[in-house]
This record gives structure tokens, C-alpha cells and sequence, in this order.
């Protein structure tokens, strides 16, 4: 505000001054013709040094009572050698300081006036308006400038009551629009500090909200969307996390008071300490899986990329699954491949591997097989994990990768499924940019298929 | 009495059958819901313990179907989220009592022997015919203040039949509400228990307490 008045004030002095100028300048200009004008009727009569004779045409103009014009021509010592009408008994105001053709702003009978002091050489009582001569005669020229003084006078004023008006009009102008702007931020801010944790799901409405702003308030809206999902999946983590510890819970606990109640055999107790065991075991892998998850979800996961050759990372899962595989039968069958290579975290990749292998194995049926593909696809290397196991049922199969879902529960526990394989798969291959599909049949097998980017750069290996 | 276990995740299942077995209670498990809703249909039990999450049918279903069907032996739900919708539910469908795991297996014994006692007329943990004191809470029974030993099974039939006091009991009844599904029912092992029992607690009596209805079965009756 301070910076619009200095502007204004500026602009508007400079206005005025400009303006007052060119008036000025107009009225020098027209004395300066008027004073010639009377110099050369002064230098056609100079024969007779006393008297000028003026033709009508001239005087008409200052001899009227009412003129606005005067003249007064004077020798240098200030004497008048004569005079316009309109001065009446009053004289034009004189000073010998200079020689010099001179403006000054005088007053005539309490009038503004603007007066020229136009120095006419003489020279053997000739007039000689080309030379400098020490003997000249002074012609005074003044003009009635009230009115111009007026105009400029009203013009500052009207300027400056339009400078204030702009600066008052702009500044409550700006108030106003800035207030009617605000309102809806401040409705919206109000909205967003109404939103807790127990009113996630609270929306603005964006009708209500102008143009402009809806924008905001739509990414707001999106924003608390999101955050609502994020929180809404936290909250389900830690109740399902929460259902799972329960059951091992529940047996430990019901196990070792049942089997204190009397006193026992070395079996019995042998027995339900095997019990107890189970259940810590479970639940020791439940929270290992859930920490893995927890930090592979978080933005902070430290990864250590790297080049790694896929088909020695699946190698090395077979190899560590092998015992497992012999024990329930299941053959496991590797394509050849050629040595494709990924950007990836080895020790993730090894997990994700050593997941769905184990998987594959866990659900296959007695003498099953297992078939491993790596297949090249542009720009993508896409690895299959086909088994012969029991498949998973079609309702079961969009949710695999869910938290704790586990197709069937008991049948799972028995191989020690934790529910959180496939999520713990999911959430690797996600952070490897890649992606992953569960195809399935009940009874005739599983197939798994892993894309991941392939590392193009072949030369350093 | 006889307990159905429904219950999927199968460690949990067998410590509570264990447990049960070893209080006297003829115990039958089914480890998933179609087999939870075909034996709460086809096989007498005094109790169930119904978990609510269940692989197939839902806890919640096979409650709502049981009742539809008119059994009405009192069922305790087993919750592992204390939820209040879970409770409210569970409660609304049918259900007698909740317990959220993880659980103190004497809660839920007091809860099952709670549970037990509502069914029948008998309102306390202790059972008093005559001078007969049957404590459940404890399993002591006294005659004339003489402590009486009994094992699990004897202790059990006793109870079922105190619960079932002034009624006469068939033997197929007996059996099935002590004896878990793998028992063979001709068996005249019901007579033998029964003898057991009348030799610890009328003997040295002058007034029996445990009445053979010929033809009929047996009763409990002062």
C-alpha cells in the first residue's frame, strides 16, 4: 500500500509539473512574441525618441479596462517611455540587474501575472536588435494568468483526490477481494483442522467451494483419500497382525495351564512343551514376516542394488529348497537360460525366490513336479514357477497377496504358512519396479509369473 | 457332557480337546466349517465351541443355521478380535457366550461349566440330591461329608446325570453325551460305569441314590 501511494504521488508530481510546464512555457512563448511584436513597432517609430505610435490593431488588446494583457517600455535606468491602457496609474515591476531577457511570476492588483523583460539594443538612438549594446530599452510584457493558475491549481486537485481516491478504492478494493478470496481457504483450513484421526473419512464439498479453488480442494480431498487408505491399512495390519499372535498365543497359553493342573508323565510334559515349541515358532515367524513387511513397505528400505544374474539367484533358491523337495517328492525342473541379468537387491531377490519355490513345493502334491522358466521378453525378463500342486480355488485368487490371507488355514498351518509369503513377494518385486500374477487351477497347479527389468548393459559382464 | 470343538487352526483345536478330555468331557472336533455344521446337525452335544473366522462356513453361519434347525444346546464363540460388532453379532445370532482369544483355559472351563448349568435346572456350581454334594467347580463329591473319588469318566457321568436330576436317562443318551463319535455305541460300558459309580456313593448307604428304570434307563433322583 505504502508502495502504490509513493508511486502514485510520484507519477503525480511529475504529472503536474509536466503539466504546468507546457502551460508556462505556452504563455513564455506568447510574451516572447507579443515583447518582438512591440520591438519591432518600437524600432519602426525609434526615429522619434520619444513617442511610439501604435496602430489600433495592436493596443486593442491592452487598453481595454478589461484586458488581461499590459505593456510598459522603459529605458535601462527604468524611466517609462510608455504604457499600456490596462496598467491604469500601476506599473510593471522593474529591477536592473540584468540585461538578459528574464520571466518572472509577479502579482498585478492582487492577480497572478506572468511578466517578460525583453532588452531592445539601441545604438545611436537606432535600435539594433542583432547586437549586444551597452544602451538598450526594456520592454515589459505581462500577462493576467489567473486562469491558467486556476487550471493548474484545480488540475493538482482533481489529482489529488484521484491519486487518494485510487489508493483508498485499491487498498479497501484489495481488502475486500482479498477477504472474499480467503473465505473459502479459511472454510477449507477449518475443514482440514476438523479432520482427526476418528474423522478420516470427512470430505470437503467442492460445489460449495469457488472455481478457482476447487482444484485445492479436490487435491486436499485426495490427499485425506490417501491417507485414509494408508491409515485404514494400518489399522487392518495391526488387527490382523494382532488375530494371528492371538492363536499361538491362546495355545501356549491353554497348553501350559492345562498341563499343569496335575502332575504328569515325562511324555506328557515332553509333549506339550512340543506344543508350546510349535506355537513360539509360529509365532517367532510371524513377527519376523511382519517386520520384513513393515520394512519393506516403508519409504527408508535399504537397498543395495546391484547386477545380479537371475538364474543364479533361482539356482541357489533350488539348491537351499532341494532337501525340502526330496522330503515330499517333488522334482524340480530348470530351463536353460541364458545368463539374464537384473538390476536388483540380492538378498530380496533370494527371498522372493526362496518364497514362491518353497511355495510351490508346500503346495504340491506328493511326486509333483515343478517347472522353472526364464523367459526374455523386451525389456523384461519374465520368470515362471509352474507346479502340479492342489491350485487355488478362483475366489481365493485375487486375494494371495492380501496380509494373512491364507487359502486354507488348516492345511497351511500344518507347512507352516504364515499368510505373508506371497504379500512379503509382492511387496519385493514392487520394489524392484517389476510385477507379479498368480494363474491357477484347483487340482492341476499354479503358475506364477514374475516380471522384472532386465539390465540391459551386457558388458560388464 | 459332550463338547463340539469347531475350530480351524488345529494346534488350538487339540490342546482344548485335551484339556476338556482330561475334565471328563466327551470332546469331538471338526477343524472347518462344513464339517463343524454337518456334525452340529447330526451328533448330540451338550456345548459347542464355535470359532468365529472358519474356513468354508463361517462360525456366524453355521450358528445361524443350527438355531434355524431348532438345536439349541448352548454355544460359546471363540473371537480373536474383541471387535464389539463381533461380540454384538455373535451374541444377536444365537450365541451364549463369547471368549476372546488368547484365553485362560480356566475361564473357559468356568464359562462351558456356566454354560452347562443354565441348560439344565441346576443353578449353582455345587449340586446337592439328598446328602450328595457334587461340586463342578472342583469335581469333589461328598456323600453324608465323605469325600467320594472318582475318576474323570465316573465324575462326568455322575454330573450329567445330576444335571439331569429326577429324569430317566436312556443308555444311548448317556453314551452320546459322553462319548465323542469314535465311540462304539452297543458297548454296555454305560452299565459298567454305572455300577462303579453306585458302589463309591450307595454303598454303606441306607437309601440308593442312582435308580435303574428297567427298560428305560437310569436316574438320578433322591
Amino acid at each position: 500500500m505504502a508502495v502504490l501511494l509513493l508511486t502514485l504521488s510520484v507519477l503525480g508530481g511529475l504529472l503536474s509539473f509536466s503539466l504546468s510546464k507546457i502551460v508556462y512555457d505556452s504563455i513564455d512563448s506568447n510574451l516572447l512574441s507579443k515583447a518582438t511584436a512591440l520591438a519591432t513597432l518600437v524600432s519602426m517609430d525609434v526615429g522619434d525618441k520619444t513617442r511610439f505610435k501604435f496602430s489600433d490593431e495592436i493596443t486593442w488588446e491592452y487598453n481595454s479596462p478589461n484586458a488581461r494583457s499590459f505593456f510598459q517600455i522603459r529605458r535601462l535606468d527604468g524611466t517609462t517611455i510608455e504604457k499600456s491602457t490596462s496598467l491604469g496609474n500601476r506599473d510593471l515591476p522593474f529591477s536592473k540587474l540584468d540585461r538578459q531577457t528574464s520571466f518572472e511570476f509577479i502579482t498585478l492588483g492582487r492577480r497572478p501575472a506572468r511578466l517578460i523583460n525583453f532588452h531592445v539594443p539601441i545604438e545611436n538612438g537606432e535600435l539594433n536588435m542583432s547586437k549586444n549594446k551597452k544602451n538598450s530599452l526594456v520592454i515589459q510584457c505581462a500577462e493576467d494568468i489567473r486562469f491558467q493558475v486556476n487550471l493548474i491549481k484545480r488540475y493538482r486537485i482533481a489529482l489529488f483526490l484521484s491519486i487518494l481516491s485510487i489508493v483508498i478504492v485499491s487498498t479497501s478494493g484489495g481488502f475486500l477481494i482479498a477477504h472474499r478470496a480467503l473465505t473459502p481457504i479459511k472454510n477449507i483450513s477449518e475443514t482440514i483442522d476438523k479432520i482427526s484421526e476418528s474423522n478420516l473419512s470427512e470430505r470437503m464439498s467442492v460445489d460449495d467451494i469457488p472455481q478457482e479453488l476447487r482444484i485445492l480442494a479436490s487435491s486436499f480431498n485426495r490427499t485425506f483419500d490417501r491417507l485414509e487408505m494408508a491409515f485404514i491399512r494400518q489399522k487392518q495390519f495391526a488387527a490382523d497382525a494382532s488375530h494371528e499372535l492371538r492363536t499361538p498365543l491362546s495355545v501356549i497359553l491353554s497348553q501350559s495351564e492345562i498341563i499343569l493342573r496335575k502332575d504328569r508323565t515325562a511324555g506328557e510334559y515332553r509333549n506339550s512343551l512340543g506344543t508350546i515349541k510349535d506355537a513360539a515358532i509360529m509365532m517367532s515367524e510371524i513377527v519376523r514376516k511382519l517386520l520384513a513387511i513393515a520394512k519393506l513397505s516403508s519409504d527408508n528400505v535399504d537397498l543395495r542394488f546391484e547386477r545380479v544374474i537371475l538364474s543364479e539367484i533361482i539356482s541357489e533358491s533350488v539348491k537351499l529348497l532341494s532337501p525340502f523337495a526330496e522330503h515330499r517328492g517333488v522334482g524340480i525342473d530348470i530351463s536353460p537360460a541364458k545368463p539374464l541379468v537384473v538390476l536388483g537387491d540380492r538378498s530380496l531377490l533370494s527371498e522372493l525366490f526362496n518364497n514362491l519355490i518353497g511355495n510351490a513345493i508346500k503346495y504340491n502334491v506328493p511326486n509333483g513336479k515343478i517347472y522353472i522358466n526364464l523367459i526374455k521378453e523386451p525389456g523384461l525378463i519374465l520368470t515362471e514357477i509352474k507346479d502340479t500342486g492342489i491350485g487355488i480355488p478362483e475366489d481365493d485368487l485375487a486375494k494371495v497377496f492380501d496380509r494373512f490371507y491364507r487359502v486354507d488355514k488348516s492345511r497351511s498351518r500344518e507347512s507352516g504358512g504364515s499368510g505373508l509369503g506371497l504379500s512379503i513377494c509382492n511387496e519385493i518385486v514392487k520394489l524392484h519396479n517389476g510385477r507379479i500374477e498368480i494363474k491357477s487351477r484347483v487340482d492341476e497347479g499354479s503358475t506364477v509369473s514374475v516380471y522384472l527389468k532386465e539390465d540391459r548393459d551386457d558388458t560388464a559382464i | 457332557m459332550r463338547i463340539l470343538i469347531v475350530e480351524d487352526e488345529k494346534p488350538l483345536a487339540d490342546v482344548i480337546k485335551q484339556g476338556l478330555y482330561e475334565e471328563g468331557y466327551a470332546v469331538d472336533v471338526a477343524y472347518n466349517g462344513e464339517d463343524g455344521l454337518f456334525m452340529a446337525e447330526n451328533e448330540p452335544s451338550d456345548l459347542m465351541i464355535l470359532d468365529i473366522m472358519l474356513p468354508i462356513i463361517d462360525g456366524m453361519t453355521i450358528l445361524k443355521k443350527i438355531r434355524k434347525k431348532g438345536i439349541k444346546s448352548p454355544v460359546l464363540m471363540l473371537t480373536a478380535r474383541d471387535a464389539l460388532f463381533d461380540k454384538v453379532s455373535g451374541l444377536d445370532s444365537g450365541a451364549d457366550d463369547y471368549l476372546t482369544k488368547p484365553f485362560l483355559f480356566e475361564e473357559l472351563l468356568a464359562r462351558i461349566r456356566a454354560l452347562l448349568r443354565r441348560s439344565s435346572e441346576v443353578k449353582t456350581s455345587m449340586i446337592e440330591i439328598g446328602d450328595l454334594v457334587i461340586n463342578m467347580a472342583t469335581h469333589e463329591v461328598k456323600r453324608s461329608g465323605k469325600d467320594i473319588p472318582l475318576t474323570a469318566k465316573e465324575y462326568a457321568l455322575l454330573e450329567y446325570m445330576a444335571l439331569n436330576k429326577n429324569k430317566v436317562l436312556n443308555r444311548t443318551s448317556l453314551t452320546e453325551h459322553l462319548y465323542d463319535q469314535d465311540f462304539n455305541l452297543d458297548s454296555n460300558v454305560i452299565d459298567v460305569f454305572i455300577n462303579r459309580i453306585r458302589a463309591k456313593i450307595d454303598r454303606g448307604s441306607h437309601k440308593g441314590l442312582i435308580h435303574t428304570v428297567r427298560g428305560a434307563g437310569y436316574m438320578l433322583k433322591e
